[in-house]
């Protein structure tokens, strides 16, 4: 079950470490230059010609750009990271004035906003002026895309934050030290197992949502249009993520811990802390970017999830779940309204995904074909 | 074995009394005072003095959690606070068959589906259709059940308009009732309910079943001329199906957050539903009572897991 105590990146038997490597990364490329090249010899031959054996880094990416669907997913990622910030910006300057029944005369600024409703255009298809679209109380589609997408990013981000920030620091304790605090991160980790996680985070924004509304009601940014409970959702899909990603990091340092340049790292004389910061976490990147990524796309499902029950962004607000929400009774008769969330979701999540596979591939050494 | 079981079955209940005491602390902090919000504009001390004491919400909190302890030990889950004078039980009554329903079916799927795609999958690596399943495996498991259901229901609204077939695209038939009409409404949830933990399946039986077609045995089989359908169905199938039994326990988790998604949005009458409909009434005694009734499912799928685990593989007796 627990990969990360199977992956023999470091410990391979046909892996010979140099004796006494001064540093994980040069050990690293002695490694991966005996794989790539096949070439039998002491590592002293090998270290002679340093320029001519890519690091293992660079091995990677080099791997990493030849998988197709991985590049594409990276693409698809790169605009779900821009569009959201730029495009709003851009969207509300291009329009001309639009004389409204309702609102008097108004320019894209406010018809291109997300929240602004135009109740004599409602369930529209694509225009020049709204080009995807209005929803069922005349609100722009695009504008709220956008928006559901910033909602997506920023819970994305802080939540990842808090997950590698805990899952390497808890990790590293319990793998490097042991003891009560490894016992307590087995224990926990125990209870997140048999406890789903989602089912978590619906509990706890089910309990605190209506008391965040009112509590960061006046939080700039976080305060206006129904985001106030994102805080909530996010520090729930948080405390659902760090203790796998702890574990993983755990089984890995309890590889990394017997391998020989930390042994050598010990035997000249180097301080724990120094063979934690310096040897330890360097060596953590493979495998925690690789579950980071996995882990996004389940906290933008976990985001898109609670908005869809309706535990997370409030109306008037936007977010892609939300949207799927607000679209649901009208498949019948604009099922665009509902399509057009529902692919922007497939999207994200499926490259997340993929990337991570690929991420996976480049830097496993055990996956090399 | 039996001390494997003790010691699995005594971590299971430190599980259960940390997953009540989590949501029991959580109904108890929650801010607002349900007494308060459910009198409104009709409140008066005496009366919400009574109130609190019927409720039995005046006492300490370990008092509290005492009560409701073992309260949950005779399937008694105390009084609803927005439906006033129904027990829980009475609330959650109706949607349980439902759900459990849902459960039922996508677990038999998950198996009957999951397992043989993933080793049809093995027998025929890298060809078309190993491909071909694995990457509509890898698609079914990243996409979350409410994405799936939209793509569904944009179907079957399609293929309405096309063909002029009456197929319901939401709600729930009679439970536990098979006539053509229950068939039709439950046919689609069902599957779309079963598509994540049956793809997750195929993926991790098409892995097993490769690893251990590598294995030296089965080469051994092969060598003394045995036929090809006896070393897989004997000799490997056998073996990979063991690791797969273990995670049964991992899929009832799927299974039991899926209900909240199937069921809110093919408007179906379970206990998800309810759940979220005392979420927006604050109604936390039934919160509670959702949370540790899911929480319990997800707990005995894995003491099942356990079980089933120390009888297929004889190794376990051993430690």
């Amino acid at each position: 079950m627990d990969t990360a105590d199977k992956n023999p990146e470091f410990s391979s038997p046909e892996i010979t470490p140099p004796a006494a490597a001064p540093s994980p990364l040069q050990t690293n490329i002695v490694i991966e230059s005996e794989n790539v090249l096949a070439a039998p010899g002491s590592p002293e031959e090998q270290q002679q010609q340093p320029e001519k054996t890519p690091t293992p880094f660079q091995d990677s990416l080099r791997k990493l750009r030849r998988d197709k669907r991985a590049i594409a997913s990276a693409v698809i990622i790169l605009l779900f990271v821009i569009l959201p910030i730029i495009g709003p910006p851009i969207y509300q300057h291009i329009g001309d004035i639009y004389n409204s029944p309702t609102s008097g005369s108004i320019n894209a600024a406010v018809y291109h906003s997300p929240f602004h409703t135009e109740l004599t255009r409602q369930d529209e298809g694509p225009s020049a002026q709204y080009w995807l679209g209005t929803d069922a109380i005349g609100r722009d589609l695009l504008a709220r895309m956008l928006q559901g997408m910033l909602i997506s990013l920023i819970v994305a981000v802080s939540v990842e934050i808090v997950n590698v920030v805990l899952g390497i620091g808890i990790g590293v304790l319990a793998g490097f030290f042991g003891g009560w605090i490894d016992q307590l991160l087995a224990r926990f980790t125990d209870v997140m197992f048999a406890f789903p996680g989602l089912l978590f985070a619906i509990l706890i924004t089910g309990i605190f949502g209506t008391a965040a509304d009112t509590a960061f009601s006046n939080v700039p940014l976080i305060g206006a249009n129904g985001n106030a409970r994102l805080i909530i959702v996010s520090l729930a899909l948080a405390m659902t993520t760090w203790p796998l990603m702890a574990r993983f990091v755990r089984g890995q340092t309890l590889q990394l811990k017997e391998q020989q340049f930390i042994e050598a790292a010990r035997t000249s004389g180097t301080s724990n802390k120094q063979i934690i910061i310096r040897h330890i976490i360097p060596n953590l990147f493979s495998i925690v970017i690789v579950a980071a990524t996995l882990d996004i796309s389940g906290t933008i499902i976990g985001e898109a999830g609670l908005s869809f029950l309706g535990l997370g962004v409030q109306s008037p607000g936007s977010s892609i779940g939300l949207m799927i929400n607000d679209a649901r009774n009208l498949i019948d008769t604009h099922p665009w309204e509902i399509l057009l969330p529902s692919i922007v979701l497939t999207l994200i999540v499926l490259a997340f995904s993929f990337l991570g596979d690929g991420l996976r591939d480049a830097f496993d050494p055990r996956a090399k074909d | 074995m039996v001390q494997f079981l003790v010691k699995r079955f005594i971590g299971l209940i430190f599980v259960i009394i940390c997953v009540t005491f989590i949501t029991f602390i959580l109904g108890f902090k929650a801010p607002g005072d349900p007494i308060r919000a459910l009198l409104g504009q009709h409140f008066d001390p005496q009366t919400y003095a009574q109130l609190k004491h019927q409720y039995g919400l005046d006492l300490p909190w370990y008092q509290q959690y005492y009560n409701y302890i073992t309260g949950l030990f005779r399937l008694n889950f105390g009084y609803s606070i927005h439906y006033q004078g129904e027990s829980v039980w009475d609330i959650l009554k109706a949607g349980v068959p439902v759900s459990t329903e849902l459960g039922f079916w996508g677990l038999i799927l998950t198996i009957v589906i999951g397992i043989p795609t993933g080793i049809f999958s093995a027998l025929k690596a890298n060809t078309w259709v190993d491909t071909l399943n694995m990457g509509t495996a890898l698609i079914l498991y990243a996409l979350p059940s409410f994405v799936l259901a939209v793509f569904l229901q944009l179907l079957i609204v399609w293929v309405d308009k096309w063909t002029g077939i009456e197929w319901p695209v939401s709600n729930w038939g009679n439970p536990w009732q098979y006539t053509l009409t229950d068939i039709q409404y439950k046919l689609g949830p069902i599957l779309v309910y079963s598509a994540v933990s049956f793809a997750y399946f195929a993926r991790l039986a098409r892995t097993t079943m490769l690893e251990v077609l590598r294995q030296d045995y089965v080469r051994t089989a092969r060598a003394k001329g045995l036929l090809e359908r006896v070393v897989v169905y004997r000799h490997a199938l056998r073996n990979a199906l063991i690791p797969l039994v273990t995670v049964i326990g991992l899929s009832i988790g799927f299974l039991v957050v899926g209900v909240f998604f199937i069921e809110q949005i093919f408007n179906i009458p379970g206990i998800g539903t309810t759940a979220l409909e005392a979420i927006s009434n604050r109604d936390y005694p039934v919160i509670q009572a959702t949370t540790v009734l899911g929480a319990v499912a997800v707990v005995f799928g894995n003491l099942i897991a356990d079980i089933l685990y120390s009888v297929v593989d004889p190794r376990i007796k051993a430690e």
